[in-house]
């Protein structure tokens, strides 16, 4: 295992600061210490969020319901799955087609059917995207950290030249930009734990390694001309002023990443072509790939996305059966490889991998049951097109997660959803609240960990009263 | 040898003592030694429950041997003149009694250590000294024994010296003991030295502190303690037990309810913890049936540590006194009369300074000179690097008061301001080209309006007000940002008008109010909700903790006196009524935090701190009264202002480096000058714009307030969409308001430096412009050290980048001079 010797001693002492704006250009993270009680043992050091952007339907992919096939002239509410069922190496679990390698893994890990996302009124990707990433629901009076921010604010990297949040897949160029920006922040933990974004895995070595066209040798010089220069400019005046230390480190740290051997692992063209080609389905696909070199390097917290652009990918609001196997396609053999070779490394004991999305979908249902929401997708009774056989309107009250290593108990499913429409979660239901503190709990991150902002306590779930789901360990 | 029954009693009392010490050995060797007991696996024998029950008596028992023993070394010591003393017989019957007592203890010890998580280096320890004790213990009794049967003075003094060792191996093994149990730093923590204190900074409730002082408490700490115990009770238990929801028949948010107590008796009995139900709840494993609170999760230590000290302090509740608890500060306007100075220091500023350097002791140093002038003060009013030329001439320019008049100059540069100050106004006002909220109708954007506003120097009253009570064109900052669906009650729009005026034009945090009553403050629930009445259409039901209560109140200004509202009068004319009230000329809120926040910006620290709590005390309250006033008397005129403040000698102070940042925030800060600032975003982007390349285009601008960018050839950084760059080097996502940047670097930040496309691009595209105008490597290294640094290479920088560039410069030695000197701190940092 990669040691974590640079490991932020996370137990405090309850100091507690405030962080208010500062003239004198504070950094926040200065003003902060955590607050926490207790130390817990941790069963993870590293986490990858395979996160579904857009709405996953459960019934069409973890969670299958009856099937019934495309026929013209159908109605629309006979039909609960649009796929057949598979085995999955559990028995008497299935997947939905296309999700075979995935469901032959499933001895690895823990399926959870009960998912429940939160009631905020309109059902909008944008606030239950928030919502999942931050444990808090947007609009909020302070800048909510994303939970990679937190784990990077508590832990720290565990190769300090690989940035502790890395976000993979999620360019902020297809619409809703802004909504993706608000949670992709360390709000309030300031800047320095924000996430290193790398849009495009492919061309993941770009960031980290020196400024385009420029050779190695000529890094190394320009770096030495820079600390020469600086060690002969005017210093006595400047003496050893924060700024200038905390420019200077971080220059040198940004200097030692890129071009540490560790950098290799943002380079895809370095893996073997066998084991390239499983992971190529597409940028989702190259991200599960990178996630795993990371994390052999020493990775603290990644999250791969299948990326969110309005209205594509998982976000069907038509054509919803069609693109679905165009979906699994992209997941299912990166996901399955990435778990074995995790496994065969070693590195899945101590790696929780998540496969979540913000909430689901079903052909009639909009958000709960009982409910019916403003401008949800139009749905003819009688389907006539086979661009209305998917689903398509967004159904917040089951869905599923996947979850592997880090402690996390093999070979079992948590949870269920009804068999007949509504299929709503009707065995354990399990909240983000719930599902954040066990990623936290698994990491050894106290359950009431927060921080004063502006004088009030802001925990990482909010009141600190997320519940750790202890079941769901070993 | 004849033995009296007395000796014989006396010998067979020393067999069962020795009888004992052998059950003590056989324990050690039966239960795994005892070098690493703890780390052995319990076997079933060694959990059995008598055996449990019988160790866990262990701290009960060891006080005994050290109450007794000890006592008896006193006594030893105070007779130590007189053997034969009066108290000869309980000195004897002590002695006796320690010994037994410590044996039995020792016996309870070993069985207890099978059972607890105890680090096993300490515990050896505490075990090998309480074995010493134990001997040292049987001896003395043999010993003395020995005196008192067979008279042997000579004796004696073995005898006391063995007790006084036995006492003080005692005390030594009590000390483990005891850090077994409390831990290692039970005792230093509170000692101000140690690495471990546990005292906190300023503001923060600090329990140590209160528990090294005398028993009585001041009233301010009964208040200061009062409101931690507040602030505990209200996050754990007021879900349950307050207004809203009183389980058990139990309010604790209101005194009389709290020593009222609830269906089953009081829960608090002043001064005796142990017999208080709500500390034996709160006390209990959190699985007990009683145990609270009932949901959510176990109160922490040092909460627990908290309500224990109240009630032992006789549970103060500081109700009436409360207007004294929070420093608040004067809301009246004052005009202080300028104090006398030397006749060359006519700038009244300087006269305040004068003042509290007089009081402080300190004497006035000499002002920068005119490069370091004018580059801070370009920076400071216009946001731009002054160029090259204009240092040349400003240098030479012969007029004793050109300081002044370049400042005018800068100060009517008035494209050059308003895209400067534009940066801190769209952070406060949080207002932006691109953000949440736009694309679904749910927030407008007032760039254009605050872009004029800011140009033509449009009065600070009348700036507020029109933010206030809005045209369409300004209606953006109160309007919030409305997300679709169903938001938390203290995150609505009205609400949200209320915490940022409150905050940006007040100094005041209403957050913590808008949601229950303030522990920070004395601002209630209620407040909050009246002063967001004003921005709604109808009274909003009040909500506690997102739960609505039924209940509302009218439309109320925060402080009274200064103007009613109409509650039922519709919310245009709310709006316009708060407007006026709130430029009030008697509102001196108003207007000490505004020249507070200009004073921040400009002195890299506020005379209030931070800026947004402007109930803190001011290093000088004289100054910022003086300065609140005569600004509200001078029409409101913000560069009226930054000329006063600019044109003083105490900005023009030499600047002040800082080591802790920390220690620039605390109240005690002493004034010595302008603090560092580190370049923001837009300032280091337009700088490197002016000397380089462009960073921006035209293409790139959001807004375009001029037809052409002044004279220079690129766009100004405030005036472009946010992007990747600038927000690495701090320009905030403009979500929720923001007062202040972080001047910290970061790796995140240093990697867009070092290897960001966008800067480099522009580096090179710079370097190929410079080769053809500046040609020779002479040439170039003349120029960046003059343009960037407003002086001249010294002999040592020269060699170094002429040994880069050689005689005539390549591109990428133009391109990685260029980077070296941008990143240099002599670049970045406004000294």
């Amino acid at each position: 295992m990669y040691t974590s010797w640079n490991r932020r001693d996370f137990l405090r002492k309850s100091s507690a600061a405030t962080i208010a704006a500062f003239a004198a250009g504070v950094p926040l993270t200065n003003s902060l210490s955590s607050c926490n009680s207790k130390k817990i043992n941790s069963s993870a050091d590293t986490v990858i969020l395979l996160w579904m952007a857009g709405g996953m339907s459960h019934t069409d992919t973890f969670d299958p319901k009856k099937f019934t096939p495309f026929s013209k002239g159908m109605m629309a509410n006979d039909v609960l799955s649009t796929f057949q069922s598979v085995p999955t190496a559990l028995d008497g679990v299935y997947f939905s087609e296309g999700l075979g390698s995935i469901g032959k893994i499933m001895d690895k890990g823990t399926l959870i059917r009960s998912y429940v996302a939160a009631d905020m009124g309109h059902i909008l990707h944008s606030r239950h995207q928030y919502h999942w990433h931050t444990c808090y629901k947007p609009p909020q009076s302070v800048s909510a950290p994303h939970i990679g921010s937190w784990i990077a604010k508590e832990l720290g990297a565990v190769n300090p030249v690989i940035p502790a949040f890395i976000d993979i897949g999620q360019r902020f160029t297809l619409g809703e930009e802004e909504e993706l920006k608000a949670f992709h922040t360390a709000g309030f933990l300031g800047n320095e734990f924000g996430p290193f974004m790398i849009p495009d895995p492919s061309a993941g070595l770009e960031s980290v390694k020196p400024p385009v066209g420029m050779s190695i040798n000529r890094f190394e010089k320009r770096n030495q001309l820079y600390n020469e220069l600086m060690s002969n400019s005017a210093t006595g005046e400047f003496g050893s002023d924060y700024q200038k230390e905390s420019l200077r480190r971080s220059m040198e740290q940004a200097y030692i990443l890129l071009k540490s051997p560790e950098a290799a692992a943002f380079d895809l063209n370095n893996e073997p072509k066998e084991s390239y080609d499983i992971y190529n389905t597409g940028k989702f696909g190259l991200g599960c790939l990178m996630a795993r070199r990371l994390t052999e390097k020493g990775a603290r917290f990644i999250s791969v996305t299948t990326e969110y652009e309005p209205f594509k990918n998982w976000d069907t609001h038509d054509n919803g059966h069609t693109r679905l196997v165009d979906m699994k396609k992209q997941i299912d053999g990166p996901v399955a490889r990435l778990i074995k070779d995790l496994e065969r490394s070693g590195h899945l004991d101590r790696t929780l991998v998540i496969l979540a999305s913000e909430f689901s979908r079903d052909m009639m249902v909009e958000g709960r049951p009982d409910l019916k929401v403003e401008e949800q997708v139009n749905q003819p009774d009688i389907i006539q097109d086979i661009k209305n056989y998917g689903m398509h309107r967004h159904f917040t009250d089951g869905g599923s997660i996947l979850m592997f290593g880090g402690g996390i108990k093999k070979g079992n499913v948590y949870g269920k959803t009804a068999d007949e429409r509504p299929c709503k979660t009707v065995e354990k239901p399990i909240m983000v609240e719930q599902v954040h503190q066990t990623i936290y709990h698994a990491l050894g991150i106290a359950e009431d960990t927060h921080y004063l902002v502006e004088k009030r306590p802001f925990y990482t779930t909010p009141d600190g009263l997320g519940k750790v789901e202890l079941e769901l360990f070993k | 040898m004849k033995i009296s029954t007395k000796k014989l009693f006396l010998r067979k009392k020393a067999l069962v003592v020795i009888g004992m010490i052998g059950v003590i050995w056989l324990l050690q060797l039966t239960f795994s030694g005892f070098v690493q007991p703890a780390s052995a696996t319990p076997t079933a024998s060694n959990n059995f429950w008598l055996w449990q029950f019988f160790g866990r008596l262990h701290p009960l028992a060891v006080h005994f041997p050290l109450g007794l023993l000890l006592f008896a070394a006193i006594l030893e010591l105070i007779t130590i003149r007189n053997f034969s003393s009066h108290l000869r017989p309980g000195i004897n019957l002590l002695v006796i009694a320690g010994v037994i007592a410590s044996i039995f203890s020792a016996v309870l010890g070993l069985l207890l250590s099978r059972q607890g998580d105890y680090g096993k280096d300490l515990l050896g320890l505490h075990q090998w000294v309480g074995i010493a004790t134990v001997l040292s213990g049987v001896i003395t009794w043999f010993l003395l024994n020995r005196i008192l049967v067979t008279k042997k003075i000579s004796l004696i003094k073995y005898y006391r010296g063995i007790l006084f060792f036995c006492a003080a191996v005692l005390s030594v093994t009590g000390h483990f003991g005891a850090s077994l149990t409390h831990g290692k730093d039970y005792l230093s923590a509170t000692l101000p030295w140690s690495a471990d204190y546990t005292g906190t900074k300023a503001g923060d409730f600090n329990l140590s502190s209160f528990k090294n002082d005398t028993a009585q408490l001041t009233k301010k700490q009964e208040a200061e303690l009062n409101v931690a115990v507040r602030a505990i009770l209200a996050h754990n238990c007021y879900k349950c037990h307050s207004a809203e929801k009183i389980k058990g028949d139990l309010r604790l948010d209101r005194k009389d309810m709290i020593f009222k107590g609830g269906e089953n008796g009081p829960v608090v009995i002043p001064g005796n913890p142990g017999e208080s139900e709500i500390f034996r709840r709160i006390t209990l494993p959190a699985n007990h049936k009683d145990a609270m609170p009932s949901k959510g999760k176990k109160l922490a230590d040092a909460d627990i540590a908290v309500i224990n000290f109240w009630i032992q302090k006789g549970a103060p509740w500081t109700e009436g006194v409360e207007k004294n608890i929070f420093r608040v500060a004067e809301l009246q306007p004052r005009n202080p009369p300028l104090p006398l100075a030397p006749e060359n220091l006519t700038n009244p500023l300087d006269k305040w300074t004068n003042q509290y350097f007089i009081k402080n002791k300190m004497s006035w140093p000499q002002v920068v000179d005119d490069r370091t002038f004018l580059r801070r003060v370009s920076l400071d009013l216009i946001g731009m690097l002054p160029k090259q030329e204009e240092v040349d001439t400003f240098i030479k320019d012969n007029r004793a008061d050109k300081r002044a008049l370049w400042i005018k100059q800068l100060l009517n540069r008035q494209d050059d301001y308003a895209t400067h100050w534009l940066s801190f106004w769209n952070d406060a006002l949080r207002n932006d080209y691109t953000g949440t909220g736009y694309i679904t109708g749910g927030r407008y954007e007032i760039t254009d309006w605050l872009y004029k506003s800011i140009r033509s120097n449009k009065p600070y009253n009348e700036f507020v007000k029109e933010l206030i009570s809005p045209t369409k064109a300004s209606k953006g900052f109160i309007e919030g940002i409305k997300w679709r669906g169903v938001v938390n009650a203290s995150q609505r729009t009205e609400m949200q008008a209320a915490q940022n005026i409150s905050q940006v034009f007040l100094g005041l945090n209403l957050k913590c109010t808008s949601c229950h009553n303030s522990f920070i403050s004395d601002w209630k629930l209620n407040d909050a909700y009246a002063f967001a009445n004003i921005f709604a259409d109808s009274s909003l039901e009040i909500n506690r903790c997102d739960k609505p209560t039924g209940k509302y109140t009218n439309a109320r200004m925060l402080w009274k006196e200064l103007g009613t509202i109409d509650s039922s009068a519709k919310k245009s004319i709310k709006r316009a009524q708060l407007a006026d009230i709130i430029i009030k000329p008697s509102n001196g809120r108003l207007y000490r935090t505004i020249v507070n926040r200009i004073w921040a910006q400009i002195m890299g620290r506020g005379i209030v701190e931070p800026v947004d709590v402007m109930d803190n005390e001011p290093w000088s309250q004289d100054l910022l009264d003086w300065m609140a006033f005569n600004f509200q008397q001078n029409k409101s005129d913000i560069k009226e202002l930054l000329y006063l403040i600019t044109t003083s000698n105490t900005y023009q102070l030499p600047s002040v480096g800082f080591k802790d940042p920390n220690k620039i925030i605390l109240q005690d800060y002493k004034f010595t000058g302008m603090l560092r600032k580190r370049m923001s975003a837009e300032q280091f982007a337009d700088a490197a714009g002016t000397i380089i390349a462009p960073l921006f285009y035209d293409s790139m601008v959001m807004y375009k307030p001029f037809p052409k960018m002044g004279d220079y050839h690129f766009a100004r950084a405030s005036l472009v969409i946010n992007n990747s760059f600038l927000t690495a080097l701090g320009r905030p996502n403009r979500e929720t308001t923001s007062t202040g940047r972080e001047s910290q670097a970061n790796l995140l930040q240093a990697l867009e430096l070092t290897n960001g496309e966008r800067f480099n691009s522009m580096i090179g595209r710079g370097a190929i412009t410079w080769q053809k105008k500046y040609v020779t490597s002479d040439r170039v290294i003349k120029e960046i050290y003059s343009q960037a640094l407003g002086r001249d290479a010294q002999p040592k920088e020269y060699q170094i980048a002429k040994k880069l560039l050689g005689d005539t410069p390549a591109i990428d030695g133009i391109q990685d001079l260029f980077w070296s000197i941008l990143l240099l701190p002599e670049f970045q940092i406004i000294y």
